[in-house]
């Protein structure tokens, strides 16, 4: 019998809400890796909480080991049997010193101390944590947290183990981290994992994938079954790996047999037979480099945190930079590389230590008033900006900072509804309470909330982490609508070089507090080795065309977006050409 | 900033305080706040005094870490002093000066009071906050309260409260100040305007602050279920604190310094 088994499963969580699970039935296998996919809302979380029995289905049944989610008395026996690793990592561990933490939970089964110190020594080393087990959890990164709260609840010896997320708040080199150890403990100790998630691309590392959408499986098969279906992941409002959805645009042209690729390898041999003459580098597409003025200026800039102390930091490096008016920049970098410490100095939050920083031409630290104008010309919107929404309604909330700004009360309600239109937000959404809209929506409000006041320049910190493929998208469109009506500057903190290579017009790549790289995407990711070299990524996209050109299929590096590279390859692929 | 808050908790060392057993260290703790309350004479008075310097000595920690420990209490040591110093009547009159009279023994007893009070501030620091690590603290703590189980008092989730609280310090003065950066991105300032307009300033921040908490708390819980926690029955832990023949000796010289200075209260140097 399978390890979970599930029938006719429904769920609310209150009489009076809407069904959030409507009929599932499926059976998880001991031993197997499965990957649930769904966008914000279709269920996917609650049905992780039913897997381990944190909830009791309304009806159907839910067994895991043969003992039913609904029988209190096996319920202690269910969760020592399933455990579960969240989504923030700060609020899943307990303890201040590293192994304590991870001691919890066999101190709280009442293991014999010598086999608790065996087993916390075990579970560590297991997640490559040996080395932190006297830190403070405190000072820990994200990723390594999560590798914490995962030691956490293998110590307790579980059979299977759900992530709920668990990634969605770390930066790339901590989601990979994470992916990596699932899949260790998956084929290691043969732990039954599933992982609920909305990264396709961690979704491909798994056996099994199932689709959720409107609390029903949509879809269930290996990855490449499941992906191959296009049409009905996109109806799941959730996007394909870039290779898979380049395939399926140059199938759609009738150039290649619908064949789906998940890696970028794969897809470069599928390929490669198919491209009958090799891609050439166009004769140079003339750029129309029309000189921008800069709307922002850094002249010599130097940060450092700690002064002083035995934890001195340089947060940047003398740093001079430009951005141009009315393009969008994108700035990348690992945890830890300036990014956020050169926003928080772009609206006089920080001062520079040595240099100065200019606002069309002035020094933004020149005066304390001016500074306090600055703060209204350079809007801020800081990493997971909901936590800063207070007011009793949205609409109040988006006023504030208008209202701060001295305005009357009718400018005042025409910047809310501009706001709003931009961000997405309709009529019901402006009278709610921030607290009671979904997560999606807190997002776009605390958005609205800086765009209100209408500032010349938008910097925007990781605007879309966390949110589902499509939410994401509606966020960037609004954030592009609003610099193409009011010929804003917007400056984008991502890590997400797929992001940054969507939307940015500029890029500048920062590494240990200096200026790496700059240019437009094209310059950046043509240079491919030397991303890597800075252990950065780049697009899967590019990826493939870096295995083309190796292969001698294709000189062109520098493609980072799918529907440039089907306008790039359309003409070389496919029986066309050879007629 | 608000970091400061939390900075200068526990310094891991290697003293004999730091090995000394988080319980003996309660009790120890409480024998010497007695003693040093319990001192009346300039003799036993001395004495702690005394006592408190080889505390210090015996810790091993930097001498500029300790004095700091006492600075926040300057304004009310200050206070207190001179209030002594003008109020406390004695035989000799020193000074004179319309209705200002001082007595030298004003001045012995606001002096006295003033190091009384420094020596209880440093003499908890270096006996139990700055020597001992938190979870050692509270595991200690909950020992030592344990007997009190029995009419009733929750001693293990009060000590559990206390465990996740010094957890989540940081975590939220953190938070705090990345309310406070968003807030002032959107206009706030906390530091212009009358007394009203300061304190409605707060709001924005303490709502999400607030909000914030109660979420944590939740997740938090969640988390704790599922990693079997039920209350305090059955539990065992991993680090058990045990007793070494120092935890005893420590004890009985502190006991006996409590004794000693009982029996000196009867002498004056002064």
């Amino acid at each position: 019998m399978a390890f979970i088994n599930v029938r006719d499963l429904r769920f609310k969580y209150r009489e009076d809400l809407p069904t959030v699970i409507n009929g599932v039935s499926l059976e998880i296998e001991k031993g197997t890796f499965t990957a649930i996919i769904g966008h914000n809302g279709s269920g996917k979380s609650t049905l992780a909480k039913l897997l381990c029995g944190m909830l009791a289905p309304t009806e159907g049944y839910v067994e895991v080991a043969g003992m039913r989610t609904d029988d209190e008395e096996r319920e202690y026996d269910i969760r020592k049997k399933c455990g579960m690793v969240f989504q923030n990592p700060d609020n899943q561990i307990v303890a201040s010193v590293v192994e304590e933490d991870v001691a919890f939970a066999p101190e709280n089964l009442g293991v014999p101390s010598a086999e608790i110190r065996e087993r916390v020594d075990n579970v560590l080393a297991a997640v490559g944590m040996t080395e932190y087990a006297k830190h403070s959890t405190y000072k820990l990164s994200g990723g390594q947290k999560q590798r914490v709260a995962i030691a956490g609840i293998l110590a307790m010896e579980p059979e299977c183990i759900i992530f709920d997320e668990s990634t969605s708040m770390l930066d790339p080199s901590g989601q990979r981290d994470i992916v990596e150890t699932m899949k260790k403990l998956n084929r290691e100790k043969g732990i039954t994992v599933i992982s609920i998630t909305h990264h396709m691309n961690e979704a491909i590392e798994a056996d099994r994938v199932l689709v959720m959408n409107g609390g029903r499986i949509t879809a269930d098969g290996t990855p490449e079954q499941v992906f191959s279906q296009v049409e009905r992941v996109l109806e799941a409002h959730l996007a394909v790996p870039q290779v898979t959805e380049l395939m399926y645009k140059l199938g759609k042209a009738g150039k290649c047999t619908p064949t789906s690729a998940l890696h970028a390898m794969e897809a470069a041999d599928i390929l490669e037979p198919l491209i009958l003459r090799t891609v050439p580098v166009p004769a140079s597409e003339k750029s129309a480099e029309q000189a921008c003025d800069a709307a922002l200026r850094l002249e010599n800039v130097t940060v450092r945190y700690g002064v002083g102390t035995p934890f001195e930091k340089v947060a940047l490096k003398n740093i001079s930079l430009e951005f141009p008016k009315g393009k969008i920049t994108g700035i990348i970098g690992h945890t830890g590389s300036g990014k956020s410490t050169l926003a928080m100095l772009l609206n006089g939050l920080l001062k520079p230590e040595e240099g100065k920083v200019f606002l069309e031409g002035e020094d933004i630290n020149q005066s304390k008033q001016f500074t306090n104008s600055v703060r209204f010309k350079v809007g801020l919107v800081f990493q997971y900006p909901e936590y800063q929404l207070f007011e009793d309604t949205v609409r109040r909330d988006i006023a504030f900072g208008p209202r701060n700004m001295g305005l009357e009360d009718e400018a005042i309600s025409e910047r809310v509804s501009l706001a709003a239109r931009f961000c997405g937000l309709d009529g019901a959404a402006l009278e709610s309470s921030p607290f009671e809209i979904s997560g999606g929506q807190k997002r776009r409000a605390a958005i609205a909330g800086v765009i209100a006041m209408r500032p010349q320049v938008l910097v925007l910190d990781e605007p879309a982490a966390g949110l589902d493929p499509q939410g994401k998208e509606e966020i960037f469109r609004g954030l592009r609508e609003y610099r193409d009506s009011e010929g804003a500057t917007m400056l984008l903190i991502s890590h997400s070089m797929e992001d940054i290579a969507e939307y940015a017009e500029n890029i500048v790549v920062l590494k240990e507090g200096e200026v790496f790289m700059q240019g437009t995407p094209q310059e950046i990711f043509a240079n491919a080795e030397k991303l890597f070299a800075a252990s950065l990524d780049v697009p899967q996209i590019t990826r493939l065309f870096l295995e083309l050109k190796k292969r001698g299929k294709c000189d062109r590096t520098d493609i980072y977006t799918v529907d440039y590279a089907v306008k790039t390859l359309l003409p070389y692929v496919g029986p066309e050409v050879e007629a | 900033m608000i970091k400061d808050i939390t900075a200068g908790q526990f310094f891991p060392g290697n003293s004999l305080l730091h090995k000394t057993d988080a319980r003996f260290k309660i009790i120890i703790l409480i024998v010497f706040l007695v003693t040093a309350l319990a001192s009346s004479s300039t003799a036993a008075f001395a004495a702690v005094l005394a006592e408190t310097v080889i505390l210090v000595a015996m810790s091993r920690i930097n001498l500029k870490v300790i004095l700091r420990s006492v600075k926040p209490l300057a304004f009310i040591l200050a206070f207190t002093a001179i209030i002594n110093l003008f109020f406390v009547k004695g035989e000799t009159l020193l000074v004179e000066w319309k209705f200002i009279h001082i007595y030298k023994e004003g001045i012995i007893n606001s002096v006295m009071l003033m190091m009384r009070l420094i020596c209880l501030v440093i003499g908890t620091s270096v006996i139990l906050t700055y020597t001992t690590s938190p979870l050692d603290m509270t595991d200690g703590l909950e020992r030592v309260l344990s007997p009190l189980r029995f009419i009733g008092v929750p001693v293990h989730d009060f000590s559990m409260i206390l465990t996740i609280a010094l957890r989540f310090i940081p975590t939220l003065v953190e938070e705090t100040e990345k309310i406070i950066s968003a807030q002032k991105s959107r206009g706030v300032s906390f530091d212009t305007g009358g007394l009203i307009k300061r304190v409605k300033s707060l709001i924005p921040i303490l709502v999400p602050l607030f909000y914030s908490a109660v979420r944590r708390a939740l997740e938090l819980a969640e988390a704790m279920e599922c990693r079997l926690y039920t209350g305090g029955k059955g539990r065992t832990r991993m680090k058990v604190l045990h007793c070494t023949a120092w935890d005893f000796i420590f004890l009985f010289l502190m006991t006996a310094c409590c004794v000693g200075v009982f029996f000196l209260n009867g002498y004056e140097i002064i």
